[in-house]
């Protein structure tokens, strides 16, 4: 029988909602199909596919026509192979990446396409306007006069949403001689906000070339830095007025707020997801827009998931641990005063298995960004 | 709309960044002959392909946001003949393929715009060892022998791999851009084999491009330059050790421009760059089948197919960038060195310009924030100075006001 009809047959029962292996798909007429479009989907696409119908089948529904038609029509992002044919329905030809069964394809392939399909989705939001904020709301954020001058530092991720939490309350840094609060953590956590803040910027390395690349450095990055921070706020604000912040409850009560708004809580999975995404993003969308833009979009989506923080795997413990001794050393040899207990710098105890991004994981999180999209796409005729 | 496209997508190594060089200094001269080269900057057919691929470049691609589309909207506005150029384009996927050709106002069914694909191909003894040049340009700190193994991965799961065969396994990118193309309109231009004539390439492109007969100036030099065996070690070894450290905007200049493209690339004395000759066999075995198919295929030959078998290797001349000379090594690193404390040395020296410059601009801000009053009280001192009478009338005057104000 002629591979390609029974291909165009398979991506057509997938396009309908089936979850058929291509290895277990009909050999004979049965399962032969008229070209759907000009060309074959790629196999990357077609199991993509596949997998959406499994976890759309699992929670008792159907992929929509219009997301799985965006599938089958997808590219793939970045650097690696392009669309692969399916085995047994190309020619065997001589040239090119030889064909593979869609179901031995890594989860990583998989997420290729995902990506760019969600990178579609959210550069769809560029331009949008500003949410119009309420009277009441727009009151509580006039700078109160009686509160004292102040600026809140540290890891990009946890001190953007604490200054955006004040200023919701009319606490808005700044002013003159102000006293500029260092936010710190145990250093895994701030080296994990670090690599957050770099996914949302740039995309940027993996979780283990970013720990890996770090120790190789020997220092710290530059966004994980505390007493490089703490330096540089000194320098320009005076010494006396850098104050550590270990207990941010303490630098509530001082700041008269209930507490100070902490980052979105996104595991693991959700960040490498963010920083998959971010690749193919910084194509469609200006680079200075494209913090914002994952922030508002798949931030507030996948907040509470993905897993934990990633942890810093065994074999750069020691290395973590000694940054820390350093962090800390710096920090007290300097004379900061400090709101809570410095030895909290210092890594506590790990977790027994270190905490990695998993492909698995990430691309069931893309899986469900596909299937309830942050914006659906219009619904198309089959 | 565009009647005809000359579509140039490779193969990269192959004379590509000379031809786009000609073509983007000879813009102006070429639209008076109806041929458009639409761009406003030298790389701007790459920074279109980055968009078309989606394609991360070390930073490069945030100026890339939105290229394709516009570059194809100047090739559609143009009512004539519009050449487009860029040698990553090999890689691209048939996805990515047809937008590209729809965008170029190209339909499957042969109508619209006339597309004429043209790839520049070279001979794989070659090919290899620039392909491994190029990647350590680019930060790579993989061996050599790694290279070779990654190459011949037959998955090419590896990125190594699927780039290099993307850009290089000619029968596949004429397969994935000449799809919906006649023959007759896919021409391969071959580069010469080496000793030929100096300019035979450019005469091969000038025909393919149909520029025969213009009065280009062809006078100017954007060619990748190559580097020898203590070079290509020594710029891998400079990667292993600081690459990391060094983000994409100082590399480039500094490494690849200053390091390897200025300074490295002149030393011309060292042992080439070339195929290991015990790799030569599968080489050649599988340069004949892409022969055989090409010609099979039909498509135009600007050159001859028989440039593609290349030169066997030589047992007696090859060095292994693996295992180079230390001496030489040792030689070019003295080099690099020198050209480094001589970019350092300017710099400072620039540095120091502009820090008293800065110092000047600024007295400037505060002779010009200081109020008119004040000016004109120094102004009148500074008169009352130059003058013997003058300055007893201003001594006068401060013994009179009291001792506080002398500074005044």
């Amino acid at each position: 029988m002629d591979g390609q009809r029974r291909a165009w047959g398979w991506a057509a029962a997938l396009r309908d909602g089936a979850t058929t292996p291509w290895m277990d798909w009909p050999a004979d007429s049965s399962g032969e199909g008229a070209p759907l479009s000009t060309s074959l989907p790629g196999a990357q696409q077609l199991a993509l596919l596949r997998r959406l119908n499994e976890v759309a089948q699992a929670a008792g529904r159907t992929v929509p026509l219009a997301t799985a038609d965006r599938v089958l029509a997808a590219g793939v992002s970045g650097r690696g192979r392009g669309e692969l044919a399916l085995v047994g329905a190309a020619e065997a030809g001589r040239f090119g990446a030889p064909p593979v069964d869609p179901a031995a394809l890594s989860d990583d392939e998989l997420l290729r396409v995902a990506a760019g399909l969600i990178a579609d989705d959210v550069a769809a939001h560029d331009g949008d306007p500003e949410p119009d904020r309420s009277l009441l709301e727009r009151a509580r954020q006039l700078r109160r006069p009686w509160v004292a001058s102040f600026l809140v530092l540290g890891v990009q991720w946890r001190a953007e949403p604490a200054r955006a939490g004040l200023v919701a309350h009319g606490h808005r840094p700044g002013g003159r001689r102000p006293t500029a609060y260092l936010l710190a953590d145990d250093l895994g956590t701030v080296l994990a906000h670090a690599w957050a803040a770099r996914a949302f910027d740039q995309g940027g390395p993996t979780w283990s070339d970013f720990v890996r690349n770090s120790a190789s450095f020997g220092h710290l990055p530059p966004r994980a830095d505390l007493p490089r921070m703490a330096r540089s706020a000194a320098h320009k604000y005076g010494a006396g007025r850098v104050v550590v912040v270990l207990d941010p409850s303490v630098l509530a009560t001082l700041l008269g707020v209930r507490s100070l708004q902490g980052p979105p809580q996104l595991g693991a999975h959700a960040i490498d997801l963010v920083r998959r995404v971010g690749e193919p993003l910084g194509l469609l969308v200006d680079a200075a827009r494209r913090p914002e833009l994952l922030r508002s979009t798949l931030a507030a989506r996948l907040d509470g998931h993905g897993g934990p923080l990633p942890s810093v795997p065994p074999r750069w413990q020691s290395w973590l641990s000694s940054q820390a001794e350093r962090t800390h050393h710096e920090l007290a040899a300097a004379g900061y005063p400090v709101l809570g207990d410095l030895d909290l710098l210092l890594a506590g105890s790990l977790p027994s298995e270190p905490v990695v991004p998993v492909d698995a994981e990430v691309l069931d999180l893309a899986l469900g960004l596909l299937l309830d999209p942050i914006d659906p796409p219009k619904e198309t005729t089959a | 709309m565009s009647k005809r496209v000359l579509l140039h997508v490779g193969t990269p190594k192959t004379g590509t960044s000379y031809l786009q060089d000609v073509l983007f200094q000879n813009r102006a001269l070429l639209l008076k002959q109806g041929l458009s080269y639409p761009a406003d900057r030298f790389d701007g057919h790459f920074l279109a392909a980055l968009d078309l691929m989606r394609l991360r470049w070390g930073g490069l691609e945030r100026e890339a946001v939105g290229a394709w589309d516009k570059l194809a909207k100047e090739v559609r506005d143009h009512d004539g003949t519009s050449i487009v150029s860029h040698e990553i384009l090999a890689t691209a996927s048939r996805r990515q393929v047809e937008r590209a050709l729809a965008s170029l106002g190209h339909e499957p069914d042969g109508s619209g715009t006339e597309i004429h694909l043209i790839v520049s191909v070279r001979d794989l003894v070659r090919q290899i060892p620039a392909e491994w040049q190029e990647n350590v340009k680019h930060r790579a700190t993989f061996r050599y022998a790694r290279f070779l193994e990654l190459i011949r991965d037959p998955e090419r799961s590896h990125r190594v791999g699927s780039w290099f065969w993307g850009v290089q396994e000619i029968p596949d990118i004429l397969a994935r851009w000449g799809a919906t193309l006649p023959p007759e309109r896919i021409h391969i231009v071959t580069v010469p084999a080496p000793g030929g004539p100096r300019d035979l390439l450019w005469q091969r492109f000038s025909s393919a491009f149909g520029l025969d007969g213009l009065e280009l100036e062809l006078t100017t030099e954007r060619a990748n330059v190559s580097l020898g065996v203590p070079e290509s070690a020594l710029v891998r070894r400079i990667n292993r050790a600081a690459a990391r450290d060094l983000p994409p905007v100082h590399y480039r200049p500094l490494v690849r421009e200053l390091l390897a493209h200025q300074t490295l690339s002149r030393r011309t004395d060292s042992p080439r760059l070339s195929l290991p000759p015990d790799q030569y066999p599968w080489v050649a075995e599988l340069t004949e089948s892409w022969i055989a198919e090409l010609t099979e295929r039909g498509y135009d030959v600007v050159g001859d197919l028989a440039d593609l078998r290349g030169v066997a290797p030589s047992e007696d001349t090859w060095a292994d960038p693996d295992k180079p000379s230390e001496a030489q090594v040792s030689q070019a690193a003295l080099e690099a060195i020198r050209a480094l404390l001589l970019e350092s040395g300017a710099r400072e020296a620039e540095a120091d310009r502009l820090r008293a410059k800065l110092e000047e601009a600024r007295r400037e801000l505060i002779r010009a924030r200081t109020p008119r009053l004040m000016r004109s009280m120094e102004w009148t001192v500074g008169r009352l100075e130059n003058s013997s009478q003058g300055r007893r009338a201003l001594g006068a005057y401060r013994r009179v006001r009291g001792r506080n104000s002398l500074s005044a």
